[in-house]
């Protein structure tokens, strides 16, 4: 099968994917116990008054009719209305979408430059210093929690030296890159922790093969060998985990954005699952979910890319 | 009446001290922050801990961040005092009531207009009024039943007759609800296709407007050049949401932001003894107490209540909990109108909570559910010092922690037998919590305690007819000793309303009512 037929597949199964996540999700936020209307009318209202709004925001009807009110909506592009914003979901969710991920690939992008570079440096110095080093700090940043790990780089880079700002998104485009790169890179050290353990493994093992011998015995630079011929096998199974890992990165966004102050999917998100402000939950659920299959399919076609012998089937 | 301090903790307060401790030395580095230059606009730059969710018209506000933008934008026909224990002139610069209390004459100051420009008339006063009182989409209707009518016999006077004689009108009329649109914008937010992100942009005789905010960005506020007092000395206010409290406190210490609210309990010292901020709690009209189910027993027997309430070390809380910066709850309703601050509360006195309870139905010992909202560390640390101290008395506490939503639907439904809550009063006078905090018998069945007295109940209907001060004074002390004898409550501590600001901000004041105008603030040099 060729890549085209590959991908008409992919897409094809991404709809039963997609069918099953809303159905998850449409069903999650059901079974969680807490009335939206007395959370959005508050405490002083009276149960007719609760009916009244339940009746007009369609919350009584059945199931089935409000699930299919939430795929057909969502098939035509309609998300709805915020329960709690009274307000279209798609304009309170779509131009948060490009901060998530913005933040997403910004700490992709650092992971794997900080993935290679202390990925390759651990394997060729395998069992030496900057090897134990490395990979001490890194298991520091992966058992750290998310939030506390933000807070150290705020003081350390934001507070103390005056490089970055604390918090917030900024307002040109410059000073976009330059409020993410803190929340970007509190994502990425802990994403690099995984990968680099991963790669410097594989570099490691596939150092030992044959072809790799004979790379040498040809007479090759070193570095060429490593560039050319042992990273390009070792990256394999090291980007299958960086595209799994996107999921882990729009769920650990949530609470970097948090702290970093962003105005992100992930702070909405929060948000309107405390508010059960479910069209919002669903909307945000399911764009996340779209992007996390793309990625995937994006990463699993690279594969072809970095191994010619990859075939599809 | 919501609590206004649940926010999103994302770490307890002992790591955070740990952290301003960890950072103390750079405190000295606030020359780093670039006051806003002599010649350009003035700005004020803002952390807050929530963003509103109601549109920002008067009467249609549930939520404190709101409501907060709302009186920097909307006057009021009068205003509550600083102290919060009175009013004073807001949009009309005079009014006097009938002897018979019915109709009450108000007259519009002069020079006041909207931030557009056009004049504010009587006529606005009248529309405005009439949504918050009668408006289909007005959430606070209740406050404003005793109006029969409101006509504006010329530009300048506004007329309200009363169906019954209502002492709280005045406090009413000073309630952030009773902000005063141009009347066809009043109307038209009533309407029930209103896109109610139109109302973001205000059209107010404050002294700020907005022109306008998308959730996410920050809210900006601009000064009224046409505003009654003058045109305020800052220019611009910029509120960004910054909802973790740590954060917030960081972007003060790092001069990112000039003032932010809602500093932890626990950091107002640290804060206070950097260079360059400065902290401070100001006292509101709040309290913390443990609601319980009157209807469950053994909790229908007042001895017991009465035990819990004498087994609760306040002070060792106010400590713990509120770092100091929290005092004893000496009666039922916080220190606003016609607060008795001569009633004795409960003070902590173990050897009688132990008399009681052997005296009462709970003698064998009990076991009770204290259902805390999660994300709120004030109120899941006061429960496990309860849980320690009532053991004492042999009640065992099983501490469930639930979301929000969980709890209010539990304890609209009564499913609950005690649950740590906190109350803000929205206006000074005290009719708003007796009514809704101690009439039982109909919902919010005396703040969900259920409990039920109806000579206490009648009293209280009274007490909102009397006209005499001094008169209504005395009624209404009666009606907290008799709740506070009763006590449905296990009450605890007044609370106060936190804030931070970098050195050069000058003039930021957290009234009773835990409003603040950003009028009243400078930036120095």
């Amino acid at each position: 099968m060729g890549r085209a037929a590959y991908i008409r597949r992919r897409f094809l199964l991404m709809i039963f994917v997609l069918f099953g996540v809303t159905v998850v999700i449409f069903g999650m936020v059901r079974i969680l116990p807490g009335d939206p209307a007395f959370l959005i009318l508050g405490d002083r209202a009276t149960d007719q008054k609760a009916a009244e709004l339940r009746e007009q925001l369609g919350l009584n009807r059945p199931v089935l009719e409000q699930y299919w009110m939430f795929v057909s909506g969502f098939a035509r592009g309609d998300m709805g209305q915020s329960l709690l914003y009274r307000q279209p979901v798609g304009d309170l969710v779509l131009r948060r979408v490009p901060v998530s991920l913005a933040l997403a690939a910004y700490a992709m992008g650092l992971a794997a430059l900080i993935t290679l570079t202390f990925g390759i440096l651990a394997a060729i110095n395998k069992g030496r210093w900057p090897d134990q080093l490395i990979r001490v700090g890194f298991l520091f940043a992966l058992t750290t929690p998310n939030f506390w790990f933000g807070i150290l780089l705020i003081l350390l880079l934001g507070l103390t030296l005056h490089w970055f700002p604390v918090a917030g998104f900024g307002e040109t485009a410059a000073q976009h890159v330059w409020y993410l790169f803190l929340p970007a890179l509190t994502l990425a050290l802990q994403l690099s922790a995984v990968l680099i353990r991963n790669l410097r493994g594989q570099v490691i093992l596939t150092m030992r093969s044959d072809f790799v011998r004979t790379a040498h015995a040809k007479g090759l630079s070193g570095s060429l060998v490593l560039l050319r011929h042992v990273l390009r096998n070792a990256l394999l199974s090291t980007l299958t985990i960086f595209g799994l890992q996107f999921g882990f990165l729009v769920g650990g966004a949530i609470v970097v954005e948090t702290v970093f102050a962003l105005p992100g999917t992930g702070q909405l998100l929060i948000q309107s699952i405390t508010a059960r402000d479910y069209p919002v939950v669903q909307a945000i659920t399911v764009i996340s979910a779209v992007l996390v299959i793309v990625v995937n399919l994006v990463v699993d076609l690279s594969y072809s890319f970095l191994d010619p012998r990859v075939t599809y089937e | 009446m919501f609590a206004r301090n649940t926010r999103w903790p994302v770490i307890s307060a002992v790591v955070s001290a740990l952290l301003l401790g960890a950072c103390a030395p750079t405190g000295t580095q606030s020359a780093t922050t670039q006051p806003s230059a002599s010649s350009g606009p003035k700005v004020l730059k803002m952390a807050r801990n929530a963003e509103p969710f109601s549109p920002f018209v008067p009467w249609q506000i549930d939520d404190n961040p709101a409501l907060f933008i709302s009186v920097n934008v909307y006057d009021t026909l009068l205003r509550t005092t600083k102290d919060g224990v009175s009013v004073e002139p807001g949009l009309a610069s005079k009014w006097e009531g009938s002897a018979d209390g019915l109709t009450w004459t108000f007259t519009l100051r002069d020079g006041a207009k909207f931030s557009d420009g056009s004049p504010l008339k009587a006529s606005d006063v009248k529309g405005s009024l009439d949504m918050a009182r009668g408006g289909e989409k007005s959430a606070w209707k209740d406050n404003y039943k005793a109006i029969k009518e409101i006509t504006a016999p010329d530009d300048k006077t506004v007329k309200i007759v009363l169906s019954q004689p209502y002492a709280p009108l005045l406090s009413v009329l000073a309630m952030f609800s009773g902000g005063i649109l141009p009347a066809d914008m009043a109307k038209a937010t009533d309407a029930k296709d209103y896109d109610n992100a139109l109302a973001w942009k205000t059209k107010g005789t404050g002294a700020y407007y907005s022109e306008g905010w998308k959730k996410g960005d920050p809210i900006v506020l601009k000064a009224n050049p046409n505003y009654w007092k003058g045109k305020p000395a800052i220019d611009e206010v910029r509120i960004e949401y910054v909802p973790d409290d740590n954060t917030r406190t960081l972007k003060l210490q790092g001069g990112e932001s000039d003032l932010v609210d809602f500093v932890p309990f626990s950091q107002i010292a640290a804060l206070n003894g950097q260079s360059g901020v400065k902290a401070q709690t100001f006292t509101i009209q709040q309290s913390a107490f443990v609601i319980l189910n009157t209807s469950k027993p053994p909790l229908d027997d007042a001895k017991v209540r009465q035990a819990l309430n004498y087994a609760t070390d306040k002070d060792a809380i106010i400590k713990t909990v509120y770092f100091g910066q929290a005092k004893f709850m000496n009666s039922p309703i916080p220190q606003g109108t016609y607060w008795d601050k001569n009633l004795p509360g409960y003070p902590y006195d173990i050897e009688k909570a132990k008399k009681l309870m052997s005296e009462s139905s709970g003698k064998a010992g009990f076991k009770m559910d204290m259902q805390v909202r999660s994300g709120n560390t004030n109120f899941a640390n006061t429960a496990v010092i309860l849980k320690e101290a009532w053991a004492k008395l042999g009640v065992t506490v099983d501490i469930q922690t639930l979301d929000t939503a969980v709890v209010r639907t539990n304890y609209r439904a009564g499913n609950f037998m005690s649950t740590p809550s906190a109350w803000t009063n929205d206006m000074n006078d005290p009719t708003e919590i007796v009514n809704y905090a101690m009439r039982g018998g109909a919902s919010p069945f005396s703040y969900w305690t259920r409990y039920n007295n109806p000579d206490l109940n009648d009293r209280i209907t009274k007490a909102d007819l009397e006209q005499d001060a001094k008169k209504r004074e005395a009624q209404y002390s009666e009606i907290q000793k008799i709740y506070l004898d009763a006590a449905p409550l296990v009450f605890i501590a007044y609370l106060g309303a936190t804030a931070g600001w970098r050195n050069n901000v000058d003039g930021f004041f957290i009234d009773g009512l835990s409003y603040y105008r950003f009028e009243d603030v400078k930036i120095n040099k």
